[in-house]
């Protein structure tokens, strides 16, 4: 083992002092971070303070919207007809930045229109729609019944039928979780193709430069494959754990300078919203999708949870499909050859993450159940399902994956180093199912 | 030291090796011949377990030979290779490593023979900054950083330039001093005539000669004479009559012949320098042994003809 060590070093110094390690090192959560905040951000694109001139000639509104003034939203009343044209064009106006005309008939049609001459951000647009929303709502209650406002909203509040698990009552799987595991079991299949590859790449080129035979005098074939495959593991894994930390920075720098607000509802001045109405809220809305994401990121995930199992599955996924990188590489005859042997690996890792996909539309679908203990679509399925979070009493499906992934893992490193043993030494020839039959017979 | 016992190899059912069996002795270089694809670097390979043979026994200080011993071994193969990226003294102390050296003790003796080959400034040099025979350079002193018992080299003057051809052949003559074993597979005929004690020769899969070098040598031997003298050429002629031929002749100045003789009808060298004296003035004599290179298409051709039976 001494020498698969001696191996593995020389691989890893080698990936490491690789500019292109370091820049992918940092780059990558760099991009990421860019991402997410590209994310965060579009919810709060746009123009964000509103000075909005209401049209009310018949005093509909009564001169308020809402009760305390906001700071984001400043409504201004005039009782004179104002054309759009007059609006856009006349300098008197020039200092506001929307114009809504209000009239008796809003009262029946329950259509507004709010004329801007700059896009207000969605946020912006929440605020200013539920407001109004709330006011009309007000006036019609005030004009058609003779209910307060809180009896009018308690009878107006729509019956919430909610679809539940008979295995998760109180519903603490969700998309929104499977999907976070989806992203968990994607970078899983990212390092494993990209890392692969390097182990394909470093292979072919040891036994093109023919150092292989070298190599060979002193190191068993089997221990110079799992030293070369360790070595880029590690690599991989320094380069995984560089992500973590810098994306789990960046996300806590997001946190405290930048998402605050957003993620706070009650800046929505002006309103005292109750958490039910938060709820509704958070589930209609684009600004609440945003704040269920970032409510999902800091407080729903549980990272240490999560990062363990990641760990896991990506050591036991990735020496699972370097077995097949590293025997592909040992077995072409030339490197375009090797490449040709890649698209069914590639087929297989894409189907993985289909069955990901399938696993967060329909988690206790038979296919998902079967997906689950397969090696090969194993690794996203279950950080799917962890993330989802098993069902009580089912945490042993998991185990029961892992295990099956380690025994595949030990028997495609075995039948791969068998592989390698006998093509390693061959060169210039097509590769035949024939020859690979023969060389796995080969003791 | 290495016993080679009825080694078979074939692949795809074609023998590369037909159990072939050496005998390789402490301290000797033992030369390994054989035409292009006779079977010699697949022999090699099987020495330093880099394949299995499907039969036979190899045995080194007459023990089965296991992964342990290879550490005793230097293996320079014939297809050179090197990590093209990787600096000149990192990847003499990984190779040396890999060998059962300590760091400590790799950088030490890599650090010496790149300093005893008078190329140190290289040590901080990528492999693709090398010409190619400085990468020779390099991948010998790989195969020999760990101080093996034994040396196996396949072909490890060619892309040398004659000066280095000098340099490698005295470094193995200095490890031979050393009481080092080294076998030399080899198409270089003039090394093995100077070099080798013993050697072996290879041909399509069957070992067809094994024995000292001058051993091989005599064997092929024509009972032809080497003879310098000065005097009349047609004298010379005349003395031979039809008991010896004259195979060669050449003026190297006035009056003075070098020629080459065969003896006919069962004389010996006595009975020729009684027909010479009083006609020319003999100045040297000397039997004509064949060339190793000579011994090398013979025995080979010989294979062939027998072969074709």
């Amino acid at each position: 083992m001494r020498n698969s060590w001696l191996v593995a070093k020389r691989e890893l110094k080698e990936r490491i002092s690789n500019s292109a390690f370091l820049w992918m090192l940092f780059i990558g959560p760099i991009v990421s971070l860019f991402l997410i905040y590209l994310l965060f951000k579009a919810g709060d694109e746009g123009k964000s303070t509103l000075r909005i001139l209401i049209v009310d000639p018949i005093n509909l509104m009564d001169t308020k919207i809402v009760a305390q003034e906001g700071k984001t939203i400043d409504y201004y009343f005039t009782d004179k007809y104002i054309e759009v044209e007059e609006f856009r064009d006349s300098k008197k106006y020039k200092d506001f930045d929307a114009l809504m005309e209000v009239n008796e008939k809003i009262l029946m049609n329950k259509k507004a229109f709010i004329f801007y001459r700059e896009s207000p951000s969605p946020d912006l647009k929440m605020q200013l729609k539920f407001q109004l929303e709330r006011r009309v709502e007000e006036v019609m209650i005030e004009e058609f019944t003779r209910l307060s406002v809180d009896e009018f909203r308690q009878i107006k509040q729509p019956l919430n039928v909610d679809f539940r698990n008979v295995y998760d009552p109180k519903n603490e799987a969700s998309d929104m979780e499977g999907w976070v595991g989806f992203v968990f079991g994607a970078i899983i299949v990212l390092f494993v193709l990209l890392f692969g590859m390097t182990i394909l790449r470093s292979t072919t080129r040891e036994k093109s430069n023919r150092i292989v035979e070298v190599l060979l005098a002193s190191v068993k074939p089997s221990r110079l494959m799992l030293g070369k495959i360790t070595g880029i593991g590690i690599s991989a894994l320094i380069q995984i754990i560089g992500w973590i930390i810098l994306i789990s920075l960046g996300l806590f720098v997001f946190r405290q300078t930048i998402f605050p607000d957003l993620f706070d509802l009650s800046s929505w001045e002006g309103i005292q919203v109750t958490s039910d109405v938060q709820q509704q809220i958070i589930d209609s809305t684009p600004v609440g999708r945003y704040n269920q994401f970032i409510e999902l990121i800091y407080e729903r995930i549980n990272f240490g949870y999560m990062l363990i199992h990641f760990m896991l599955l990506f050591v036991l996924a990735y020496f699972f499909y370097g077995s097949f990188f590293s025997a592909i590489g040992a077995t072409a005859g030339t490197e375009s050859d090797g490449q040709q042997f890649l698209f069914p690996i590639l087929f297989i890792l894409g189907f993985s993450l289909y069955a990901g996909y399938y696993a967060i539309i329909l988690p206790d679908s038979q296919f998902t159940q079967w997906m689950q203990f397969i090696p090969f679509t194993s690794p996203v399925v279950v950080m799917v399902k962890i993330a989802q979070g098993y069902p009580d009493g089912t945490y042993y499906f998991a185990i029961f994956s892992i295990l099956i992934l380690i025994v595949s893992t030990y028997v495609f490193l075995s039948i791969a180093g068998r592989l390698y043993k006998n093509g390693i030494l061959q060169f210039g020839h097509q590769v035949r199912i024939r020859n690979l039959i023969s060389w796995l017979k080969k003791s | 030291m290495l016993t080679v016992n009825e080694i078979t190899k074939s692949f795809n059912r074609k023998f590369a090796l037909d159990t072939v069996s050496l005998e390789i002795k402490k301290g000797e270089i033992y030369g390994l011949l054989g035409p292009n694809g006779a079977g010699k670097t697949t022999l090699i390979r099987i020495i330093n377990q880099i394949i299995q043979q499907d039969s036979g026994t190899i045995r080194f200080d007459g023990k089965l030979m296991t992964e342990q011993h290879l550490r005793h071994i230097g293996y320079l193969p014939e297809e050179r290779g090197l990590y093209k990226t990787m600096r000149v003294l990192d990847q003499l102390i990984f190779l040396a490593e890999i060998r059962g050296l300590t760091k400590s003790e790799a950088k030490r003796n890599s650090l010496f023979w790149l300093e005893k080959f008078q190329i140190q400034d290289w040590s901080k040099k990528r492999i693709e900054e090398l010409s190619k025979g400085m990468a020779q350079k390099i991948q010998f002193i790989s195969s020999v950083l760990h101080e093996p018992e034994m040396l196996i080299l396949d072909e490890p003057l060619s892309g040398f330039d004659p000066v280095n051809v000098e340099l490698i052949l005295n470094e193995l003559k200095s490890f031979k001093e050393q009481g080092r074993t080294i076998v030399l597979s080899t198409h270089n005929m003039r090394s093995v005539e100077e070099i080798c004690d013993r050697a072996a020769l290879i041909h399509a899969s069957k070992k067809i000669a094994e024995d000292t070098v001058w051993n091989l040598r005599e064997a092929q031997k024509q009972g032809e004479f080497f003879i310098r003298f000065k005097g009349n050429m047609i004298s010379f002629a005349n003395s031979l009559w039809i008991d010896f031929e004259l195979i060669d002749k050449k003026e190297i100045s006035d009056s003075r012949f070098e020629t080459i003789v065969k003896m006919r009808r069962g004389n010996k060298i006595y009975d020729l320098l009684k027909a010479l004296m009083g006609n020319v003035e003999i100045e040297a004599v000397e039997e004509r042994f064949p060339s190793m290179q000579e011994v090398f298409i013979e025995l080979t051709k010989e294979k062939e003809v027998e072969d074709e039976k």
